[in-house]
């Protein structure tokens, strides 16, 4: 067959139409969502205004830290800096969940959903490879914004003396940073279960700030035994330091991330599951 | 080749594809005809697997196009409208569709050259016309330069100087030896681009034919008569079993006899006649015939015109 191309304007494609060389795998599509969330202006926005607000939150709480050590309030050490750098985590945490939710709903709503599906007719890829560009781009952005926050809230109070060398410090900025991926990665099975924007980023947010609230007002009984499992709490406690002033019990960073990655992955199963059995 | 076997869909209460069995061949463009809500969108979104069917099976070059290894090598669709994100660039929207298969990135600018895009395609896919919008959706289509070519109701929305470049551009990928179905509710347009016609209606199959036997098939049994002596034929006429109207002072319009009878009776009587014109049925009326039963919007359909 001549192509249309060479007759017009290029050389077409060549080979085999059944050959491996133009063989969709979860690499090349891997590397098409990673054009697709990069080429979105909103991305870049959303992303360099969280850092912003989290380092400029964390110079704040740096400042007041500052204030309760010379009060006499508290004890300067590794562990109240870190508590004091990771405050504003749950805004970084909402904001990569949303872009988590448009990674998906946002294809819906466009209609591009049609295109992508059209090209990856298997679907799973797609879904794996939003997955992990979402984990690509945030885990390190992440891991320099939530180092950033540290060393702001150390500059801001220099009574304390610790550093990234005291037990634990590397451990909490690594749990700090893999939080809102976590939250990311649930976002993006929530907007592939519900597909409309705005329904997916409300279950998110209720998920997020409203059900750890109803939890908190359970009886004490029902409370500890709920509280530290669900997804906010567990993925705090990936970078708890152990000071226990949490008002629900906290697991440990280990149990925390092993309870995240269980929501993660039942999650992201169920959006597999109907994103292979519905009509796009 | 498309082949299509018993396929069926429903959805919720309504019937969208019932029992719909068919073959589209390559080299030539097979027009895909229904009144509005036919069941044509349904059938195509089922070829590229966005649907599932209740029963039967689609087939692109002998499986279901999910199983081919380079699904985008084998059919390039144009579905609805718009299938692109408002705030990406053409050229990364179509970068992000040809990387799924690793074709090489020369080959963006290939089809935004083919569509007349290459002016802009560092412009956010939002700020797009209509046309445009139309045009990238066509480039993607071509992108895999694969060897079917679907598109569904390609000229809405575009301007004359569009509607002729995507009839040529059809017959040009036809030409080449690729499949291509193109859907339509226009009769009119069907008829100028196609050689082949899938004709559904109410999710059925109507008519799987060529354009002339279709319209053969809706023989109008009609013969105008134009003669000074329209009155005195019209007795004869009547005499002999026919029905007639007169449409004007001296045209009749017969029923019920052929062209060489009437021929024979003016003739034999010393009338004379001007004018005998057997009436063909256009396709546009070969179309409404065979549809008559299956027009679900019809009347919407002549609101909104």
């Amino acid at each position: 067959m001549t192509t249309l191309i060479e007759d017009r304007a290029g050389q077409g494609i060549d080979g085999d139409r059944d050959g491996a060389a133009y063989r969709v795998t979860l690499r090349r599509v891997t590397r098409s969502e990673w054009t697709k969330l990069l080429s979105l202006r909103s991305t870049w926005i959303v992303l360099v205004a969280m850092a912003v607000v989290t380092v400029g939150v964390a110079a704040g709480t740096g400042w007041a830290y500052e204030q309760r050590i010379s009060d006499g309030e508290v004890e300067a050490g590794a562990a109240r800096a870190v508590g004091s750098a990771f405050l504003a985590l749950e805004l970084a945490g909402l904001v990569i969940g949303v872009l988590g939710v448009l990674q998906m709903s946002g294809e819906y709503s466009s209609g591009l959903i049609r295109a992508s599906l059209a090209a990856v007719p298997r679907r799973l890829p797609l879904l794996w490879a939003k997955a992990l560009v979402l984990i690509g781009l945030t885990f390190p952005f992440m891991v320099l914004i939530c180092l950033a926050s540290f060393e702001t809230v150390l500059l801001f109070a220099p009574s304390d003396h610790s550093g990234l060398a005291d037990d634990g410090v590397v451990r909490a900025i690594v749990g700090a940073a893999a939080y809102p991926v976590g939250i990311g990665l649930l976002g993006l099975a929530i907007g592939t279960l519900i597909r409309h924007t705005a329904g997916a980023v409300t279950t998110l947010v209720v998920t997020m700030l409203v059900v750890p609230a109803i939890i908190l007002a359970l009886p004490e009984a029902v409370r500890d035994a709920i509280g530290p499992y669900l997804p906010i709490t567990a993925g705090q406690a990936m970078f708890g330091m152990g000071l226990g002033e949490e008002p629900v019990g906290m697991l440990s960073p280990g149990a925390g991330a092993v309870v995240m990655l269980g929501w993660i992955a039942v999650l992201l199963g169920a959006a597999a599951v109907l994103l292979r059995r519905r009509d796009a | 080749m498309i082949e299509i076997a018993e396929l069926t869909k429903h959805y919720a209460e309504t019937v969208a594809v019932d029992d719909l069995t068919f073959t589209v061949r390559p080299g030539q463009v097979t027009g895909f005809l229904g009144p509005n809500g036919a069941g044509k969108s349904t059938t195509m979104r089922m070829i590229v697997g966005l649907d599932r069917p209740d029963r039967g099976i689609a087939t692109v070059n002998g499986i279901p196009y999910a199983e081919h290894p380079a699904p985008l090598r084998q059919v390039g669709a144009l579905l609805e409208a718009r299938s692109i994100h408002r705030g990406r660039s053409a050229r990364n929207h179509l970068l992000a569709l040809a990387q799924t298969h690793r074709f090489p990135a020369r080959r963006v600018g290939e089809v935004l050259a083919m569509v007349g895009l290459e002016g802009v395609g560092h412009r956010r896919a939002g700020g797009f016309s209509l046309g445009m919008g139309q045009r990238l959706g066509v480039a993607a289509a071509l992108l895999g330069d694969p060897a079917v070519v679907m598109m569904d109701e390609p000229t809405n929305g575009l301007d004359p100087d569009g509607v002729l470049w995507i009839r040529n551009l059809l017959k040009a990928l036809a030409g080449e030896g690729r499949t291509v179905l193109v859907s339509s509710h226009l009769m009119s347009e069907m008829a100028v681009t196609a050689e082949h016609l899938i004709v559904i209606g109410r999710g059925r199959l109507v008519a799987d034919t060529t354009v002339a036997e279709l319209i053969a098939r809706v023989e109008v049994d009609r013969v105008s008569v134009r003669s000074p002596e329209a009155t005195d034929l019209r007795e004869l006429l009547i005499g002999l079993g026919a029905k007639v109207t007169g449409l004007e002072a001296g045209l009749l319009e017969v029923s019920g006899l052929t062209a060489e009878r009437i021929s024979d009776v003016a003739f034999r009587n010393g009338l004379p006649v001007y004018e005998l014109t057997p009436q063909r049925a256009t396709l546009e009326q070969a179309y409404m015939e065979l549809t008559k039963d299956s027009v679900e919007y019809r009347e919407n359909e002549r609101t909104a015109a």
